[in-house]
């Protein structure tokens, strides 16, 4: 089951640069696809029961249909809020399709099948509550020879990534080595003036036009791109290269191996 | 202009062009002459696209390559809606139209009509939504005196374009099924054209035709065929069918010499997770032919069979003629988001160029028909598929332009690198089913040659982010388009050399447009929540056009003056 994943690092592009800062990335995923409000999960969690006994047979475990229609893309479930048009024809059925009726159900158990299914529409419509399946699938071995003659340049197993295994779950591991922007050193520069003077700091910002830096004193500098000579280094240069090289089983071997630093 | 129309169009159109011609003076007035809708866009931008071509080519050349330096802020007019459910501050991504010196242009859930001249604000019309996506909103159609707006929860509304006063709305989608309208809708003769967005839940794609006085339905064409259909073997059972996405998001483009209207359609549904619709999925990720009066499906070419990357191919069919292999072509170019270029003959769909302009390591190849063969191996995996392109493909909705004086497509563009993972492995998928996330990824403007694909010129911005910027080419050899750096930058169109720039501060974010008025061109963008508007400084001018003529006779200003005196808040 799908259900809440607060530490998800899937990437929603688009709403990830516009969020409140406090809400979760489930909520604001659910925000940004306009979808209803979060179902009740204690009724949804009741609702799971009733759904197995009653309606799994026909609906399928997970109301994707069976012989009986999938409920979570049913029109009736999607227009229903909070029981008053799933619980109809739960209790009258539907005999001209073969539906019996479930008389004997009560308000609120209805009500908790309503939860049900809409939790499930939630968690099929609501990708930022996806959650990654098992992604450590390569061999440690050949993921330690690709990165012993690939990464060894700039990383060691026992120095900067000692107990890299340990600090990330494997979902957020992959991402970041194959590219760390979010845990890089910031990009630093040189910059060399007219009149020979040397500035080394960090690139605040880069266009076709203007050149800014922050340098080792902390002070603010801003040039025209054609009035100073600059070099640029970039700790990311080598990630950039290495993307072009990966074949996926590579990149499957080094996540193996990675994750073995505890 | 009217020498180029074929004598079948003319015919098409005589009654209503006798109509206009011989009873205009004695019927009242009409704002858009319909007319124009045929004309290069001048004095007029009177479609999203500005003319039916999606070339986004203007003929205006007052302002130009030589006196670019000259170009300075005219107005500025910022909308003030504040941060907007589920996105925040919302941008301006509407192409405005330009009609009778009066700009109509939109976000989701907000019309304005604003003073071509001074940017001083007219009507403002306000939506209160119930539901839907906010994620965009392209602008508006028009129709002499109507304009025509999707809201997010998927009313079709039409504003009396004088006052922005309501007329009437009809439903043409159901957000409750996590439908969404964002696109302008497209007006061809009495037909509006109103294409649908959202693949959150797997449900089928449409477009419809609706008629402009009371928003009936006209026809209907559906993405997938029905069982028994043409192309219902591309699809494993009548339930993937029924559920199998294919959005049309973005406005087409339209031949009236061919009379055909041509639309990229969104990918299949689930987005990521394949398994439960084995097939090529007809008719979605494709660019189709449809007969506007009658929305049967003339001929397609499918850009991504079985797409499994969330590959929208709704970028614009971009119309154009020219000589291919030496013989003369009617022809048809997209960049599409799969990150392929194609030409195709756009008489009969048949494939001329299939030139990958960023990497598409998600084909394994290209079928004789030039449609690329994906790779199954880079299908979305659950323990992820390196892909050597951006989780949002190479392009998106942001408006590519074509030159006809450099024979050159013009496209913002993202290379980079992206996992594809799936997270749903189940038989029967759900939803996305999977995700797309990025690694590393920037923005390329490409100058490719329709002829072979081929880049003439690349410009790889230096600043982090992405473009979502439009493109427009002028015959003053201009071709603005904005940066991720938040500068609208005015190019060399055939070298590539930056000619002028100017910071705006947040990145362009629709197409730029022009149009002269009162002998005076003019350049608006979008960007952010704000349109500017540029011309050249008053001194730079030439002696006649620095004084303002009188408004022209005839209904077209007399319906002008009243509409720009009334200043009416129809919030």
């Amino acid at each position: 089951m799908r259900l809440l994943f607060f530490g998800a690092i899937l990437s929603l592009a688009l709403a990830a640069q516009t969020q409140a800062p406090k809400q979760s990335r489930v909520e604001r995923g659910r925000e940004f696809l306009g979808l209803p409000p979060p179902p009740d999960q204690a009724a949804a969690e009741r609702g799971a029961k009733l759904f197995a006994q009653n309606c799994a047979f026909c609906h399928g475990q997970k109301a994707t249909g069976a012989e009986g229609p999938n409920l979570i893309r049913s029109s009736v479930v999607l227009h229903d809020e909070k029981g008053e048009l799933i619980g109809p024809v739960v209790l009258n059925g539907r005999p001209d399709k073969g539906m019996p009726a479930f008389s004997s159900m009560t308000p609120a158990q209805l009500y908790d099948i309503a939860e049900f299914l809409h939790a499930r529409v939630q968690d099929a419509a609501n990708r930022s509550s996806y959650k990654l399946q098992n992604i450590v699938t390569g061999d440690s071995k050949a993921g330690e020879a690709f990165f012993n003659a690939h990464c060894t340049k700039c990383h060691s197993a026992t120095g900067d990534l000692a107990h890299v295994g340990s600090k990330y779950e494997p979902s957020e591991l992959q991402a970041l080595f194959l590219y760390p922007d979010k845990a890089a050193p910031p990009v630093t520069m040189t910059v060399t003036l007219p009149n020979g003077q040397v500035i080394k700091g960090t690139l605040k910002r880069h266009d076709d036009f203007n050149i800014s830096m922050v340098d080792n004193s902390g002070t603010f500098h801003s040039w025209p791109d054609d009035a100073v000579q600059y070099k640029i280094e970039d700790p990311l240069a080598g990630h950039r290269e290495l993307l072009a090289i990966y074949t996926d089983a590579d990149m499957h071997n080094v996540l193996a191996y990675l994750v073995t630093l505890k | 202009m009217k020498t180029r129309l074929g004598s079948g169009l003319l015919a098409r159109h005589a009654g209503f062009l006798a109509g206009v011609f011989l009873f205009g003076s004695l019927l009242p007035a009409q704002i858009l002459n319909p007319a124009k809708l045929l004309a290069p866009p001048t004095d007029t931008w009177p479609t999203y696209n500005g003319d039916y071509s999606g070339r986004r080519f203007s003929t205006l050349k007052q302002i130009n390559s030589h006196n670019i330096d000259s170009l300075a802020v005219s107005w500025m007019y910022r909308i003030n809606v504040g941060a907007m459910r589920g996105v925040g501050q919302v941008e301006i991504k509407s192409t405005p139209l330009q009609v009778n010196g009066v700009l109509y242009f939109t976000v989701p859930d907000n019309v304005w009509a604003v003073d071509a001249r001074t940017g001083e604000e007219i009507w403002h019309y306000n939506w209160v939504d119930h539901g839907g996506h906010l994620l965009g909103n392209r602008g508006v159609g028009m129709y002499g005196n109507w304009l025509y707006f999707l809201s997010p929860d998927g009313w079709f509304i039409s504003l009396d374009a004088k006052d922005g006063k309501e007329r009437w709305k009809v439903h043409v989608a159901d957000a409750k099924l996590q439908y969404f309208t964002t696109m302008a809708p497209l007006v061809i003769r009495n037909h509006v054209i109103v294409g649908v967005g959202g693949d959150a839940m797997d449900v089928p794609g449409y477009l419809e035709s609706r008629d402009p006085e009371t928003g009936a339905l006209q026809w209907r064409w559906n993405t997938e065929p029905r069982p028994g259909e043409p192309g219902a073997e591309t699809w494993p059972d009548k339930g993937a069918m029924e559920h199998g996405g294919g959005m049309t998001w973005l406005p087409g483009t339209y031949d009236p010499e061919l009379n055909l209207l041509f639309w990229g359609t969104g990918n299949p549904n689930p987005v990521y997770a394949g398994q439960g619709r084995k097939g090529s999925n007809l008719w979605t990720c494709s660019i189709v032919a449809l007969n506007p009066d009658t929305g049967k499906l003339v001929w397609y070419f499918q850009a991504s069979p079985h797409d499994t990357h969330d590959l929208d191919d709704v970028e614009t069919p971009v119309l154009f003629d020219g000589e291919f292999d030496g013989k003369p072509r009617k022809m048809l170019a997209q960049a599409a988001r799969n990150g392929f270029f194609f030409v195709l003959d756009r008489t009969n769909g048949k494939n001329l160029v299939s030139k990958p302009y960023i990497g598409t390591n998600w084909a394994e190849g290209i079928a004789p028909s030039g449609e690329p063969i994906p790779n199954p191996k880079k299908d979305p995996q659950p323990d992820g598929a390196l892909l050597n392109m951006p989780p949002g493909g190479g392009t998106n909705w942001f408006p590519p332009s074509f030159n006809p004086e450099t024979g050159l497509f013009y496209v913002n563009a993202h290379e980079g690198y992206s996992l594809a993972y799936l997270t749903d492995t189940d038989e029967k998928p759900q939803g996305y089913g999977g995700s797309g996330e990025n690694l590393f990824s920037h923005s390329v403007l490409k100058a490719l040659d329709y002829r072979t694909g081929e880049a003439r010129w690349t410009h790889a911005f230096p600043g982090k982010g992405w473009a979502q910027s439009g493109i427009l080419n002028t015959a003053g050899k201009l071709m603005f388009s904005g940066d991720p750096s938040g500068n609208l930058i005015a190019w060399d169109p055939a070298s590539g050399r930056i000619l002028w720039h100017f910071h705006v501060g947040s990145s362009v974010s629709n197409g730029p447009m022009t149009y002269t008025l009162g002998g005076r061109q003019y350049l608006i963008v979008g960007a952010g929540d704000t349109l500017y508007a540029f011309a050249l400084a008053g001194s730079t001018l030439p002696p006649s056009s620095r004084t303002q003529p009188p408004a022209t006779a005839g209904s077209e200003a007399g319906a002008l003056a009243g509409s720009r005196a009334e200043k009416s808040a129809a919030q």
